[in-house]
């Protein structure tokens, strides 16, 4: 894997500039990426006002480099590296403050990527009260609930842009306690939304009463996969993490029930801290492992820190991509090494590109900055019954690389289709260059399926499968494939400390917000979460009013009738975290 | 499923390896296979998976994938590289 033609990168001590923001004020400031002596990457930057921060990017430089390595040819040009930028929408917004990004978000033009994952936060409403979310009721005194004709506008924004979002992520909050929650996945798939997907705490889902034919309707009103909030498989770690007792019990009612009504789509999602989840990590694998009807894949977060915190409290918490890609090779006794088993997200651009191409589907665009994400599909070695990574069944350096000769050589076709007989039979000719370009692309497509298959090194019904994806690029074959596999990932949200603004240009998760003059602002992920979330939902926020109280329990989110007809305890409340018995009954 | 676990001094249960061993290896593929029949039934003739030549293609594809897995085999890791560039070289051609 750390083959680069020869070059002596590896042994070069790495340095780059960018710009970040400063964590006291949040004013832009130059900063510097670079390797320090202990082999590790480091973001330094200085405020004039509050002085000198440093924190830890990556605990691999070697790995580090390696994504950052670009290879060019003889003339100059760049014709391999991770660092992609995206065929990305026009902006929506001039960019009116002068000091730049990430101040004009909504979108700017200095932004260079697509949106492949949109975003939409359906309440701030939660049944849990988690003292680190941002997305609190409780705590923000406010209640941020866009209504539905807000959430359609929304929608409407993503699907009707010259490249439209693909998948919608539901968020909050808890999305699942708004009653409506149904109908909004039917109108995202009604919107076009090929993946309809909520990030949750397993809420609707679980509910003992009731829970299995709630999952049931919104699977079959369009919901497609679960982000299941999951920080480990002990019930103490949930006390850690969610301050809530006895919660694995509740996390594996959501499994069930998901299983029972056909929903094969849940993706674990782990936030890992130091010492609290990340010895969890090893367990997470072996739960979904052992569940793989349901569960697809597991995405692991290193957890962003915000609030003010000191040097030493920063050492002691910061963990990155690269601690928890070692921390699996640790704990799968080598298994899943960082080394062969782990590629940036940006790793399959090209191939998505001519894959797209050629099945004439929306692109998925995974354009974002090479430190985002890191992922790997486990997949079952039929001979030793063990979870391997696929590269045992293909050689993904060698497909990738064709992939991308492949690309450069028919990019041009995508904006110019053949027009042979049109100039010589007008009108007419336009049905045979039709013909021609159907043609032309079936065999473009036995090319690319046979250069793909000249790399495959195991046979079977996967590797099948695996062709079918190449060959019809269309969502019953990613799917289906995607259903053989394991999916693991890493993904690492900035907080105001690691702000890298390279990143932030190249987000590829937005969150759509509808504002109160009938705008739609698009908002990059990180950004959102560590500048523009207070002042975005200080417009939007429908105040604590007297009758949002009478209406709803803040801390749970349910409405209070309900609570008080089943005469519900406070204490009881208090002590098991807001997972309220009495709740489950109804 | 690995039974072979430590305990932390607070409690936390950890597998001291994830083996990695999976006892429900069938359930992969049935899972995709079952993601098949029910795009099938879903879908009905728009499926793919319904499409006699589709099928029938990648009947073939499967039988080619064995075959190639063999040849390469005997090929040996130097020859398969250069017949590899060689491969590259025709289907980049004139495109």
């Amino acid at each position: 894997m750390y083959n680069l033609d020869g070059t002596d990168i590896l042994n070069e001590k790495y340095y780059r500039k960018t710009f970040s923001v400063c964590p006291e004020c949040l004013n832009r400031i130059p900063a510097v990426v670079e390797e320090e002596a202990d082999g590790k990457i480091y973001m330094k930057k200085n405020c004039e006002e509050h002085g000198d921060f440093k924190d830890l990017i990556s605990s691999d430089a070697r790995y580090y480099k390696w994504t950052h390595y670009s290879k060019e040819d003889k003339d100059g040009k760049i014709v391999w590296q991770f660092d992609k930028n995206g065929e990305a929408n026009p902006p929506d917004c001039v960019g009116e403050d002068p000091r730049g990004c990430p101040y004009n978000c909504g979108l700017c033009p200095e932004h260079l990527s697509t949106c492949s994952l949109a975003l939409i936060d359906l309440t701030n409403r939660c049944n849990f009260n988690c003292n680190f979310c941002y997305a609190n009721v409780l705590q923000s005194g406010y209640l941020v609930e866009p209504s539905l004709e807000e959430i359609e506008r929304i929608m409407d924004h993503f699907r009707n842009k010259p490249i439209p979002a693909i998948a919608i992520m539901f968020t909050g909050g808890e999305p699942t306690v708004r009653k409506d929650f149904p109908e909004i996945c039917k109108m995202a798939k009604d919107k076009g939304f090929k993946e309809v997907i909520v990030a949750t705490n397993g809420y609707g889902f679980q509910q003992k009463k009731g829970g299995l034919e709630w999952t049931r309707k919104v699977y079959e009103m369009g919901l497609d996969t679960l982000y299941l909030q999951f920080d480990g498989i002990n019930n103490i770690t949930y006390e850690k993490t969610r301050g809530i007792k006895n919660l694995m019990p509740y996390k594996q009612r959501v499994v069930d029930n998901c299983r029972k009504v056909g929903l094969s789509s849940i993706n674990l999602v782990a936030t890992i801290a130091k010492g609290v989840t990340d010895i969890e990590i090893g367990n997470i694998i072996q739960f979904s492992i052992d569940n793989i009807d349901v569960v697809r894949g597991i995405t692991f977060q290193p957890v962003s820190l915000c609030g003010r915190i000191t040097a030493e409290e920063m050492d002691e918490l910061r963990i990155t991509n690269a601690d928890v890609i070692k921390e699996i090779e640790n704990q799968t006794g080598g298994k899943i090494s960082m080394d062969e088993a782990w590629w940036p997200l940006t790793t399959i651009v090209e191939f998505g590109r001519v894959i797209a191409y050629l099945a004439d589907v929306e692109p998925i665009e995974f354009t974002c900055h090479p430190d985002c994400g890191f992922a790997t599909y486990l997949v079952v070695d039929p001979d030793t019954k063990e979870m391997v990574p696929i590269m045992d069944y293909f050689d993904p350096l060698k497909v990738i690389d064709f992939a991308n000769r492949f690309w450069e050589k028919i990019k041009h076709k995508e904006k110019a289709e053949i027009q042979f007989f049109e100039n010589f039979l007008g009108d007419f000719g336009k049905t045979l260059d039709k013909g021609l370009n159907f043609l032309d692309k079936q065999q473009l497509r036995l090319r690319f399926l046979l250069g793909v298959l000249q790399h495959m090194k195991k046979p079977g019904k996967l590797m099948e499968m695996f062709g079918r994806v190449v060959m019809n690029g269309d969502w019953e074959s990613i799917s289906s494939f995607t259903h053989g596999t394991l999916l693991l990932s890493s993904m690492h949200f900035q907080d105001a400390y690691n702000m890298d603004l390279e990143r932030v240009k190249r987000c590829i998760v937005h969150f759509g917000v509808a504002m109160p003059d009938g705008s739609v602002k698009e908002i990059s992920f990180c950004t959102m979460n560590t500048i523009h979330r207070p002042n975005i939902e200080k417009q939007i926020a429908k105040q604590v009013t007297t009758k949002v109280r009478d209406e709803f329990d803040t801390t749970t989110g349910q409405e209070k009738q309900v609570i008080e007809e089943k005469q519900i305890i406070e204490s009881e409340a208090t002590h098991n975290g807001g997972i309220r018995e009495m709740e489950d009954e109804k | 499923m690995s039974s072979e676990f430590v305990e932390t001094k607070d409690g936390v249960k950890v597998r001291k390896l994830v083996e990695l061993k999976t006892s429900t290896a069938e359930e992969y593929q049935k899972a995709m296979l079952g993601r098949v029949e029910e795009f099938k039934q879903k879908n009905q003739k728009k499926s793919q998976f319904n499409s006699v030549v589709q099928n029938t293609f990648f009947n073939t594809f499967g039988a080619i994938l064995n075959l190639k897995v063999n040849i390469d085999k005997a090929l040996g890791e130097e020859n398969l590289k250069k017949v590899n560039e060689v491969i590259d070289n025709i289907l980049l051609f004139g495109l």
